[in-house]
């Protein structure tokens, strides 16, 4: 048995991993590459789940999120970002411009 | 001239400004080289141009750069020593390369990388190597071309005239008063930027933030369902108002609107940037829901000749459209929200941009080349304005007041 | 140098023998010239009416060098009408899929609605529009017109001939009873952006002096033979603005043996050997030749169509730039009625895109050293007739 990935109560959701995704751009690359079947089954599992993941979650301070909150919460970001391709367009992603155009900057300082 | 057809009286908002008129508009405009040198000479060499904001450089030496095609030139924006906003043409008064190649950064001076002359951040040149080589060099008369800047709500802007006829203050007139008070800088905390070139006139990108009339149809799998309501099908505003150059848009939301799962979901931890629902302008400036509406979702401060600016009750979004050619331009989208507290807020705010890609950025952008290449074709020499298009008549009466001026 | 029995120019002397000029090859001034001359005022091949058989069936074409997209689109009367692809509201492109079927269009940016004859019949919100007509508010339509199935367009507002007129009567007559429509059935479609101009594209088309050095392992053998070592060809007519040429086959060759098998089951796409033209019209083998092999029809100005026993195709070449080109290649054969037919096919369509790869690879490097300046002229034998003519016949309408 491979070691737990997600926090203990979330290991169910575990077979949805390769959705935790860090980046904007993967995540992009995931909805935009990925079968409707694949997207709606991701949806189905995780939005029952989702009060009481977004509760979890809230409980943990910005600075200290350990690493399997870190997944699930990557988790959220790929449904935020799939949400609409199941609420709204029934297709991965809408007609228009390829997203893969856009170029996505920081225009904030940067800090080491 | 009275013409039957319902409407032809002016409508809602040409009525308000008849010297617009209503007749069909051209396309020239948007196709022709000249008018967009005429454009580029008379419009963006003279006015004032929004940059970026002070969130970029919040400490002395932080700069980011600029380049304005448009306007011919490359500049530095930086916050000196004395605390106070600089820009600069970036060009070394040396033999003319730009002196800084990063898009941000932060330093103590700028040093040109050609031949490592070196200029203070407030522009002054202050080591030339091997200067006695030169001949009777005075430095002080060497500094980097200032550009004029100025900062309004926190929003950056530069004007490439060396003379600008009006202060930053004076060209924003009533329309940028009625938004001041309106809290950016708490909103502004967390920004998101997408670029990209499109092969489209720079007005087409901006007619398409100009107008809602398109909402019900081209969005309507989207925001289209969610705005569009029984009683108002079309989207009709609560406002169009024109200051000047400027203008001004107050879009109403659907009080009936059930919000899908995830959508209910990311209101519960956070605010989105487009309310469909309607939401609530209080304490809030007189051009925030100008009309006081309980149905209120957002206004806009159509700033000329280059800005939407898109207020709502818990984000902004701007657009700015860089012209390249007159066929050709830099995109720029940004969200604002205060920045997130918790994961979940977080969440909620992901949700938020993941729409805006969507519905603004795939959805509108997606008829920005379509549009071009077919008002290239010289299939038709016109294009038709409705009422609730008043906004690109208005735009076109400006450019030709700058044109004549 | 002229070797005193250069058969085909000596019929064209009009056409002059010297070298011709690389300007037209890598000029965009010259390229604009072709867009506004050429392209914005001649008839295109743009498809067939197979592509269209039912009211509401339609296609989008982008013709960058029209400058415009069009929409094909067969009316509930049973016409073919073409139209600019545009709204005329704002401008927008009306239709966004490349083919379809509908009762109507609809603009995806508001909403306005056109029938199929091009009549605007629905403003959303109209009442906030002022005056007006909407009878004045169709689509923009294009000159379209027909011959033997194949649809052409004419960008030209006022087009100076009709279509007939423009083929000629020549040209139309020597093809008269090709069975074109039992022989579009089926049709196999590639197309590929070549960094190339679309001259240098259709030239290797235009002529066969080619085949017996880059095709020698593919098709070498297939038209040349030990008497006609360079498949000089049986016979050059020309109906200006446009030629045809007439090539023979190999009676010698022995087929490989995928080929013996596939014979046995249907045409491949071009006859590769001894095809016998008896039932085809009299126009088409104009020698009679008995080892005829195929015909190959230059439209003027970018579509060349080659007819064979049994199957055709045709190579349409649309200019993007002065040295970007999208290449259309499409073949024809009637629908295989047994699955040993679909083989057949299948081997005639991969042995023909072998031999496409070939000439593709010479495309883009013909290309970059014609822009090098190297070389301000290039010189063209008398099997390479139709590319002079196309030269000549492009001077006479950019003087017009």
């Amino acid at each position: 048995m491979s070691k737990r990935q997600l926090p203990e109560g979330f290991q169910d959701l575990e077979p949805y991993l390769e959705w935790s995704l860090a980046t904007d751009r993967e995540r992009s690359i995931k909805r935009q590459t990925s079968p409707m079947t694949k997207i709606t089954a991701f949806y189905q599992a995780v939005v029952p789940r989702m009060d009481e993941i977004l509760a979890y979650l809230e409980q943990y301070p910005l600075e200290q999120v350990p690493a399997d909150a870190q997944r699930l919460f990557y988790l959220t970001l790929s449904l935020a970002k799939i949400a609409p391709a199941v609420e709204m367009y029934g297709e991965p992603v809408p007609e228009g411009l390829d997203t893969l155009r856009l170029e996505n900057i920081d225009i904030y300082p940067t800090r080491s | 001239m009275t013409l039957q057809t319902n409407g032809a009286t002016g409508g809602k908002w040409h009525a308000r400004y008849p010297e617009l008129g209503t007749g069909p508009v051209p396309i020239e405009p948007y196709i022709s080289l000249e008018y967009f040198e005429k454009e580029r000479e008379h419009i963006f060499r003279k006015v004032w141009l929004n940059v970026g904001r002070v969130e970029q450089i919040p400490e002395p030496g932080d700069y980011f750069v600029k380049d304005l095609a448009v306007c011919r030139t490359s500049v530095i924006i930086v916050r000196g020593h004395d605390g106070q906003v600089h820009a600069f043409h970036n060009m070394c008064s040396h033999r003319g390369n730009p002196v800084v190649w990063n898009a941000k950064g932060t330093c103590k001076m700028f040093t040109c990388r050609y031949h490592s002359w070196t200029y203070g951040l407030d522009g002054t040149l202050r080591h030339i190597p091997d200067e006695k080589n030169f001949y009777g060099i005075k430095k002080d008369a060497h500094g980097l071309t200032p550009v004029a800047v100025d900062t309004w709500e926190g929003f950056i802007f530069i004007n490439v005239d060396p003379r600008p006829k009006e202060t930053l203050r004076e060209y924003l007139g009533a329309a940028g008063e009625s938004f001041e008070g309106y809290p950016f800088a708490e909103m502004a905390t967390g920004c998101s930027t997408w670029e990209v070139d499109v092969n489209a006139n720079w007005k087409v990108c901006k007619d398409a933030f100009q107008e809602v009339y398109h909402i019900f149809s081209l969005h309507n799998k989207s925001t289209g369902a969610a705005f569009a309501s029984t009683s108002n099908p079309y989207l009709n505003v609560h406002e169009l108002a024109l200051f000047g150059p400027h203008a001004r848009i107050s879009v109403p939301a659907n009080l009936d609107w059930k919000p899908t799962p995830v959508e209910a979901l990311a209101r519960r931890y956070g605010m989105l940037a487009l309310q469909k629902q309607g939401s609530s302008s209080q304490g809030m400036p007189s051009g925030v829901n100008p009309t006081a509406s309980p149905d209120w979702s957002f206004s806009g401060l159509i700033y000329f000749p280059n800005m939407c600016l898109f207020v709502a009750d818990g984000g902004i979004i701007m657009h700015t459209m860089w012209p390249l050619s007159e066929n050709r331009t830099h995109w720029e989208a940004r969200t604002y929200f205060p920045k997130a507290k918790t994961l979940a807020h977080r969440f909620s705010q992901e949700y938020s941009r993941a729409t805006f890609v969507d519905g603004v950025l795939v959805e509108d952008g997606g008829t920005f080349e379509k549009t071009q290449s077919m008002l290239a074709s010289g299939a038709k020499k016109q294009v038709i304005l409705g009422d609730e298009e008043l906004l690109i008549r208005h735009h076109h009466k400006v450019t030709e007041q700058f044109f004549n001026a | 140098m002229a070797l005193g029995k250069n058969k085909w120019h000596d019929r064209y002397p009009e056409l002059g023998t010297g070298p011709i000029p690389v300007e037209p090859y890598v000029s965009p001034e010259y390229f604009e010239q072709e867009r506004d001359r050429i392209f914005r005022k001649t008839w295109l091949n743009i498809g067939r009416v197979e592509q269209i058989p039912q009211p509401g069936d339609y296609f989008v074409k982008d013709l960058t060098v029209c400058n415009t997209s069009i929409l094909v689109v067969r009316g509930k009367d049973g016409e073919v009408r073409a139209f600019h692809n545009m709204c005329s509201h704002r401008g927008n492109q009306l239709v966004w899929d490349t083919k379809g079927r509908c009762q109507t269009f609809s603009c995806k940016f508001h909403g306005w609605t056109y029938a199929l004859d091009g009549s605007l019949r629905h403003i959303t919100d109209e009442h906030n529009f002022f005056g007006l007509k909407k009878e004045t508010l169709g689509m923009t339509p294009l000159a379209v017109d027909t011959w033997e199935g194949f649809i052409f367009i004419n960008v030209d507002p006022d087009p100076q001939q009709a279509l007939s007129e423009y083929l000629g009567k020549g040209l139309r007559t020597s093809i008269t009873g090709y069975p074109f429509e039992d022989l579009s059935t089926n049709c196999f479609s590639w197309h590929t952006d070549v960094q190339a101009n679309w001259k240098v594209a259709k030239d290797a088309f235009q002529e066969v002096y080619h085949i017996s050095t880059l095709h020698r392992r593919i098709i070498g053998d297939v038209y040349a033979s030990k008497a006609n070592p360079y498949a000089n060809a049986l016979d050059f007519t020309l109906y200006p603005p446009h030629g045809r040429v007439s090539l023979s086959a190999n009676p010698g060759r022995k087929l490989t043996g995928v080929e013996s098998i596939v014979q046995g089951f249907g045409s491949t796409v071009l006859q590769q050997n001894n095809s016998a033209s008896e039932e085809l019209p009299a126009g088409v083998n104009p020698t009679g030749y008995p080892h005829w092999s195929f015909d190959g029809l230059a439209l003027f100005p970018n579509c060349l169509i080659y007819v064979s026993k049994g199957t055709y195709l045709t190579h349409i070449f649309w200019p993007i730039t002065e040295n970007l080109t999208r290449w259309e290649i499409r073949t024809y054969s009637p629908q295989a009625e047994t699955l040993s037919g679909r083989f057949s096919q299948e081997y005639g369509k991969v042995s023909f895109r072998d031999t496409l790869l070939e000439d593709a690879s010479t495309l883009e490097r013909t290309q970059t050293m014609l822009r090098s300046g190297a070389k301000k002229e290039i010189v063209l034998q008398d099997e390479e007739l139709l590319i002079r003519q196309h030269y000549k016949v492009t001077e006479s309408f950019l003087n017009a």
